[in-house]
């Protein structure tokens, strides 16, 4: 489901939805009414543009010249592949073709319907429109009759705007056989060229050429070898190369790298490809040699230069704006700036999960205050702690939070007085001054809701030490016999 | 024992912050001993009346204020008005906020309170972050104490924070400072602890949040709830001083709203001593022209009685008010009627403020202005709707914006918005939300645990039980105020110093912040300018009766009591017809069987939630059968009780017998009806009900009787009609029955001009035209204007003849014209362009081309119209006009710039090949069903056929009956009928039951599906548009109904209508023997793990569901 038209509707849906007669643009809120059991999920463009990339890399297989037609369909440029799938008679060829990548798809787990054609149009218009309806599998158009199978069609199927097809359906228009032999001025003058270009596309009449899938890196470059290389030294200087080229680009754009990618092309066709993330934009070629050197050396066996790399290709994966800081006096910055680079490193070889830092975090409860995350995926602006002071009062937290508070025994006075000795880990301790109770109620909604509330105290005690203790749940209303706890230290 | 008074508290009214109605908060403040309350809500004072009311009804003293928010960085300041001066100026400083902020906000700064905040007292709250405002405290003080000497002081909180003591401290050394009191208080949010819940999903709501991510946006505890005196002292142990000051301020706010005695507006009229003698002046002229035969003795006694009330209450400036603003609507020719229980005074009639004549309907004038109430007389005009603006306006100009206002409405969060919102505040995925609010039917506040076990989730799960529980206790609190529809307040005085004015939504239109419960508990006069779609209907079918019968009628002028009236609506033929064109007003007609005016007053008030809750329907129906003796359950309800035959049935008649059977006084009534009506909450109903029923038993009446004239009340509570409103309906019932009679033609086109108003849509009414004789035209350029009118039929075939079920009406009907269905019929034209086209037609056009060229409308425009079918009269078809349409622009689906843009391209093609040369379109004919299906699409309506027809054949195969049988089958016969949803009904009275009407191209069947059988075929009964059900039938009284036993959604069936889709799919067929396709279908053989998975939908993908036939196929109309 997605939202669209200021409602939740129906983005895609499966045989069995469909069976019990949901249709795609419904409002989920109808199609709930009318099946109560109905299972939804939040439609998700990005992973389905993402997979459909997936599928188009793996066609690679089958030709170069592979096109996406999002959201849902690929375009292959067949000429002159089909021939390597079977023998000489490329007829057979592209019948073999098919019956290799329709069932492996499907093997998939993909629905697939597959169109061949002798154009891109006529293969596109079968692949949806060919055949009875729910039909899986493939149509091939033998060659030199695209016309005569084209005409049963629909006219949706020429690829036209859906604003196209529902006028000509209402002057009675609904079928290519409609138009393919009615006069054409009259049909563009209404309907626009576009209809004509389309028909001629389909039918032959018109060259199109279909754009293949270029590489998305923003920015990459490569260097071709004329002479393969296979040592590691070759391979570093080459890099080392790569990145100052790189980074000369990545300045001219204000732009910093996050994500790097290293793809070594070898002689026989096998690729290697190593990929690093960074914590904060980057383009000192230096700092991008010693990332990918972890990378290497923890690679090494495994990078197998056979017979030798003959292409290599540096390429930025992600980037952010960097607009170059200027050398700094301060001590800061710079530590800051070293701290990251240590992150980076550390990520490299470790994981960048496995190096992580502390993240404050908004909530009244003292011990889900800060949390720890992955240091790379820390934005500097996102570190900001609150002061923990009142005016004149001192902090308000302890330096130290035990990891889990530990029970007390007490003397207090009732409702919410506060302590007035306590024993901690066996020992006594007397207790001079205190400030409180300071009120934090249970975080109501999550699981084990009904914690109890806490009072908590600053003490300090005759020799000067002080506490952090709490009573757990409140006198009477919530227990009659609370129970005390010492949570931190405070300097 | 420490004595305290909380004079800062916030109810639901601060909207998303205050966690208690103001009712719980008065309740629980008497509970634990509170010396007073004090109500400060965010700048508003909307919550202020209703705690006045019940503080008083808890025996509490009260002090309203307001909670000063500023927009300058100042730190908010609480305000209680000492006097009634004092709150007068408090209402003009938010007023002026209000006024130049955008609705609901109020833009304040310092300086106005200090311009406006004599006679206030004031106390400056410190915030509970130091830093969250940007003036300091001290500089706060020391302005306003500069300026307001002794009426300032310190507000300190002990909201349980780190260092609570040493910030007292500090604040009791500033107040020291600043030389000014120091005052306790809890700042208050909600009335009990429990509610800290509800407060943290109100927080989430307000800042768009999940409790998750809220933080420390939320309290941090349960603290600020209502605390009793002995709390708060030993909290402010360190400064008892400051539980004191409470006290003191407490004793110097003497104001009270009851203070607020309402001014009836001036209304000097020139020539005369006071109001009372012009009044007296108008009554006398007015019953002149009424009874131009001399006045009946009845009504000359009437109108002196009435007089003298008025007189005596001094209500003379109210009805010259009423007066004024009916004589200026009559002035524009606007009509309207006045109704509630002054209008139907013959004093009222005399001054035309309504036309029940006092001689035809014998009213109970027992709730004429009561005189021990000192209530203000209630008089609700309702106006023409699409011309009330102008009365609207006439009134601002009139009284100025200063002294005239619309009263407010509070939007509350009902069942369904509460579940959003609070799913959203838990962080509830839009889908499960969505699944739970989605099955909520309509408004109900019930269900939400079945709704949740439907959607598939368990109520018993930790998060959706609190989502369910707390969504129950949002239900019912005020979300933002909104515009009554029309209620006015016009005050002598200004109305700013009343209370608070604010901008309204629509431009031109400001509102006070009291919603009408509140005016009328403060006795405040409030006349209610309502739009009602009928009188337009009739407004116009006068005057078309008058240009093309020359015929002059006003409502009062329509001939009364004639008998075909009568007979038509013992028929139950009423689609149309003012409010008993409803499904459950038609079952009613054929067994009430009206046969006179006071009957249609009867009709009109028996199917509403008090008598049908009362259980009194039944019994009044078998008393009018003459079934059951009319009795009374005590000689002394008699004169209650002696015109519905002994059964209660207006609210008049059941506070009647709470007064005369229970013993109530007339104010008790009346505090108990306001109590159903506005205070559910607050739990003295319980008392109320004891006393009621007790009352009566002990007066001698049978427990089963009280508890039914009680649940009536209760039923009343809902949904309040007094006899007087039904009366001044049952005028326009018989108006438009009078009409619908005698002139269908002119009322079926009146009353498709005054669209969207009544039950049904404009192919259920023109339908109903055709089968009552009337000839419809179609839309054409050529004929047709705007609106729908009369056309003459000179020498033309005979008009349609009556349908069979219609036969009675032989020989009644006058109408001798044709409607002509007008442009505005057709969906997506703009009026003033189709006006252009009728200004420009003169002769006629002759062509498409003349037509744009002489018109200038663009060729979108001109589509439209050919997709209407609107060129019959130049000989083009729907699918030739759009032919040549398309030709306008001369390419592409850009042309939809209008037809001065196209110019160039025009001449362009021209210059290349004359248009007219161009080959012969030879386009294929459009089939019928296509026809139908598009006129449906771009009409709502086919003159052609109905689309069921198509079908016929094959429904008749199936066994499934045409509607019209089911008149000629008995009773208890399983049948089984086929059509299209017209309303799908669920009446909150009926337990569940759903009323579904069916039409085919027979006619209508009524269908009954019970709960446990909607339940079953839940997905038919609301998504489908074409239904085919089973079920047993039932007649009795000329009442027919279908009880469903099955439903099967058979929208599919009408996919024959695009009939040439059908053939082609032959076409298909056949090709594929004739180019062989290779088909792979059974070559791979998938494992069943992998066909699992492959769900394949799309395949090939039939025609948009949007476009197939169905869905242009209403949609049905839902009714709770």
């Amino acid at each position: 489901m997605e939202e669209a038209k200021g409602a939740l509707r129906i983005a895609a849906l499966d045989a069995a939805a469909a069976r019990r007669g949901l249709c795609v643009g419904e409002p989920l809120a109808d199609a709930r009414a009318r099946v109560p059991d109905l299972v939804a999920h939040d439609a998700d463009p990005q992973a389905d543009a993402a997979l459909l990339e997936h599928i188009a890399d793996w066609c690679d297989r089958y030709t170069p010249l592979v096109a996406l037609d999002a959201p849902d369909g690929l375009l292959l440029d067949i000429t002159g592949c089909a021939h390597l799938f079977s023998g000489n008679k490329s007829d057979d060829g592209e019948r073999a073709l098919l019956d290799d990548l329709v069932p492996r798809l499907r093997a998939q787990g993909f629905a697939v319907r597959a169109g061949l054609a002798d154009t891109p149009g006529a293969a596109w218009a079968v692949a949806r429109f060919g055949g009875r309806p729910g039909l899986q599998g493939a149509i091939r158009i033998p060659p030199r009759e695209t016309r005569e199978a084209l005409l049963p069609l629909p006219l949706s199927a020429l690829r036209l705007e859906a604003d196209t097809v529902a006028a000509l359906d209402r002057v009675g228009l609904k079928r290519i056989a409609d138009i393919a032999d009615r006069p054409r001025a009259p049909l563009a003058g209404r309907f626009g060229p576009d209809l004509i270009t389309r028909l001629d596309q389909a039918m032959g009449f018109a060259e199109e050429p279909i754009s293949p899938r270029l590489p998305v890196a923003q920015l990459s470059v490569e260097r071709r070898l004329a002479e393969p290389i296979a040592r590691e030294e070759d391979v570093r200087e080459a890099l080392r190369h790569l990145a100052s080229l790189l980074a000369r680009r990545l300045e001219t754009a204000g732009l910093g790298a996050r994500a790097l990618e290293f793809t070594l092309f070898r002689v026989d066709g096998a690729v290697r490809r190593l990929v690093v993330g960074t914590g904060a934009p980057l383009r000192s070629p230096a700092r991008v040699l010693s990332l990918f050197a972890e990378k290497l050396c923890k690679a090494g066996d495994e990078l197998d230069a056979g017979f030798g790399f003959d292409l290599l290709r540096l390429s930025v994966l992600e980037s952010q704006r960097d607009d170059g800081t200027q050398i700094s006096m301060d001590e800061e910055a710079a530590q800051a700036d070293e701290l990251a680079h240590l992150i980076d490193r550390l990520g490299a070889r470790l994981g960048l999960r496995a190096v992580t830092r502390f993240l404050p975090c908004d909530t009244h409860m003292p011990e889900h205050r800060s949390a720890s995350v992955p240091a790379a995926l820390a934005r500097e602006d996102a570190l900001f702690w609150i002061a923990e002071t009142t005016g004149g009062a001192g902090p308000t937290r302890p330096l130290r939070l035990l990891d889990r508070a530990e029970p007390v025994e007490t003397v207090a006075g009732v409702p919410d007085g506060p302590p007035l000795r306590f024993r901690w880990r066996r020992a006594f301790y007397e207790i001079a001054r205190s400030e409180g109770p300071e009120r934090l109620a249970a975080q109501w909604w999550t699981r084990g809701a009904d914690a109890p509330t806490r009072d908590y105290f600053r003490v300090e005690d005759t020799a000067g030490r002080r506490f952090w203790l709490y009573r757990e749940g409140l006198y009477e209303r919530e227990t009659a016999a609370p129970r005390w706890y010492l949570h931190g230290l405070f300097a | 024992m420490t004595r305290y008074a909380e004079l800062c508290a916030a109810t639901n009214f601060s909207f998303l912050r205050g966690a208690s109605h103001p009712e719980e908060l008065a309740v629980a403040a008497s509970q634990l001993g509170l010396a007073g309350l004090g109500i400060c809500d965010r700048n508003s004072l909307a919550g202020i009346v209703r705690t006045h009311l019940a503080a008083k009804e808890a025996g509490l003293r009260y002090a309203p204020g307001c909670r000063l928010v500023f927009s300058d960085g100042t730190p908010d300041v609480l305000a209680w008005p000492r006097d009634r001066t004092a709150h007068g100026r408090l209402t003009r400083l938010l007023t002026l906020g209000n006024r130049r902020a955008p609705k609901g906000q109020c833009h304040l700064a310092l300086d106005d309170l200090r311009e406006w905040g004599e006679g206030l007292e004031l106390g400056v709250i410190p915030p509970a972050q130091p830093t969250a405002s940007k003036t300091p405290i001290r500089e706060t003080l020391r302005a306003l104490a500069g300026t307001f000497p002794e009426a300032v002081r310190l507000i300190a909180t002990m909201p349980h924070g780190p260092d609570d003591r040493r910030r007292l401290a500090g604040l009791a050394h500033m107040a020291g400072e600043a030389g000014v009191p120091l005052m306790a208080s809890n700042d208050v949010l909600y009335h009990a602890p429990h509610r800290r819940r509800l407060q943290d999903v109100l927080t989430c709501i307000r800042e768009h949040v999940t409790l998750h991510d809220a933080g420390r946006r939320l309290e941090a505890n349960a603290e600020r709830h209502l605390k009793g005196p002995a709390d708060m002292a030993r909290l402010f142990r360190a400064h008892p001083e400051a539980i004191d000051e409470t006290l003191r301020l407490l004793e110097r706010l003497t104001f009270s709203l009851d203070d607020l005695a309402y001014e009836y507006p001036d209304e000097p009229v020139e020539g005369f001593a006071d109001p009372q003698a012009a009044l007296e002046h108008f009554t006398e002229e007015g019953a002149k022209f009424r009874y131009p035969d001399g006045v009946p003795d009845k009504v000359r006694a009437a109108i002196r009685y009435e007089l003298n009330l008025i007189r005596e209450l001094q209500y003379a400036p109210y009805f010259l008010t009423v007066f004024d603003i009916v004589r200026f609507a009559r002035s524009r020719g606007i009509l309207c009627q006045g109704r509630g229980s002054a209008a139907n005074s013959a004093v009222c009639f005399c001054l035309g403020i309504t036309e029940v004549d006092p001689t035809r309907a014998d009213l109970l004038f027992e709730r004429f202005i009561s005189p021990e109430r000192r209530e203000p007389p209630d008089i609700d005009v309702d106006f023409e709707h699409e011309r009330r603006e102008e009365v609207i306006q006439y009134i601002y100009a009139r009284y100025s914006r200063e002294r005239a206002g619309l009263a407010a409405t509070v939007i509350t969060y009902r069942a369904r918005s509460a579940l959003r919102e609070v799913g959203k505040a838990f962080g509830l995925s839009q889908d499960a939300v969505a699944a739970l609010a989605g099955t909520i039917w309509g408004s109900s506040k019930s269900g939400t645990q079945e709704a949740a076990l439907r959607a598939g989730l368990d109520p018993k799960e930790h998060t959706l039980s609190q989502v369910l529980e707390l969504s129950r206790a949002i239900a019912g609190f005020p979300r933002h105020l909104s515009q009554h529809v029309g209620g006015f307040v016009i005050t002598r005085g200004r109305l700013d110093e009343l209370a608070p004015v604010q901008n309204a939504a629509m431009p031109g239109r400001t509102v006070i912040e009291w919603d009408k419960d509140d005016l009328d508990a403060l006795g405040i006069m409030k006349i209610d300018v309502l739009a009602l779609g009928m009188l337009s209907a009739i407004s116009k079918a006068l005057e078309m009766l008058q240009r093309h019968y020359a015929r002059q009628l006003t409502i009062a002028t329509i001939p009364a009591e004639e008998r075909p009236v009568y007979d038509m609506l013992c028929r139950a033929d009423s689609v149309g017809v003012f409010q008993v064109e409803s499904r459950a007003q038609m079952t009613m007609l054929p067994r009430l069987r009206p046969r006179e005016f006071y009957d249609l007053v009867i009709e009109v008030a028996i199917v509403r939630p008090g008598p049908i809750q009362g259980d009194m329907v039944h019994p009044y129906l078998r008393r009018r059968q003459g079934l059951e003796e009319v009795s009374y359950p005590k000689e002394e309800l008699r004169a209650v009780l002696h015109k519905t035959l002994g059964v209660p049935l207006f609210q008049e008649q059941a506070m009647r017998i709470a007064i005369v059977a229970a013993g109530f006084t007339p104010s008790e009534a009346d505090r108990l009806r306001r109590a159903m009506a506005t205070f559910r909450r607050v739990g003295t109903i319980g008392t109320f009900q004891a006393k009621m029923i007790e009352g009566m038993a002990a007066n001698g009446y049978e427990r089963d009787f009280a508890e039914r004239c009680f649940r009536q009340i209760e039923g009343f509570g809902e949904y309040g009609f007094p006899e007087s409103h039904a009366a001044s309906f049952a005028l326009l019932v018989y108006a438009s029955s009078w009409l619908k009679c005698f002139y269908p033609d002119a009322f079926c086109a009146a009353i498709l001009n005054a669209q969207p108003m009544g039950f049904y849509a404009p192919a259920q009414l023109v339908r109903d035209a055709r089968e009552h004789g009337v000839e419809i035209r179609p839309v054409d350029i050529n004929h047709s204007g705007w609106d729908n009118d009369l056309e003459a039929r000179e020498g033309e075939a005979p008009a349609p003849p009556l349908h069979a079920n219609h036969r009675a009406m032989t020989g009644i009907s006058c109408a001798t014209h044709a409607v002509r269905l007008g442009l505005r019929q057709v969906k997506g034209l703009k009026q003033g362009e189709m006006e252009q086209l009728t200004a420009a037609r003169g002769r006629g056009y002759d062509s498409i081309r003349d037509l744009w060229l002489r018109t200038g409308l663009s060729r979108a425009t001109i589509e439209r119209l050919a997709d209407a079918d609107a060129f019959r009269s130049i000989g083009l078809d729907r699918r030739e006009a759009l032919w040549a349409a398309r030709a306008l622009a001369g390419g592409g689906m850009g042309g939809k710039t209008g037809a001065k843009a196209d110019l160039l391209p025009l001449f362009d093609v021209e210059s290349l090949g004359d248009l007219s040369r161009e080959p012969d379109a030879d386009l294929p004919p459009m089939p019928m069903g296509e026809q139908v299906v598009n006129d449906y699409r771009y009409l709502r309506m086919s003159l052609k056929a109905h689309p069921v027809s198509f079908v016929r054949t094959h429904l008749h195969r199936a066994r499934v009956r045409p509607n019209a049988e089911l008149v000629a089958t008995p009773s208890g016969r399983n049948v089984c009928v086929a059509g299209l949803v017209l309303i799908r009904q669920r009446p909150g009275t009926a337990k569940g039951v759903i009323f579904m009407t069916l039409e085919d191209e027979t006619g209508i069947a009524n269908i009954i599906v019970w709960p446990k059988v909607f339940e079953k075929f839940r997905a038919v009964v609301l998504g489908a548009r074409f239904v085919q059900v089973r079920g047993t039938l039932q007649s009795a009284e000329g009442v027919i109904h279908l009880v469903a036993h099955d439903l099967r959604d058979v929208s599919d069936l009408l996919q024959v209508l695009s009939s040439d889709a059908g053939n082609m799919d032959a076409t298909a067929r056949g090709d594929e023997v004739k180019h062989p396709v290779e088909d792979f279908r059974q070559k791979p053989r998938p494992d069943a793990r992998v066909r699992t998975l492959m769900g394949d939908t799309r395949g090939r993908e039939p025609a948009p569901r949007d476009q197939a036939p169905a869905a242009v196929m209403p949609k049905g109309r839902n009714f709770h």
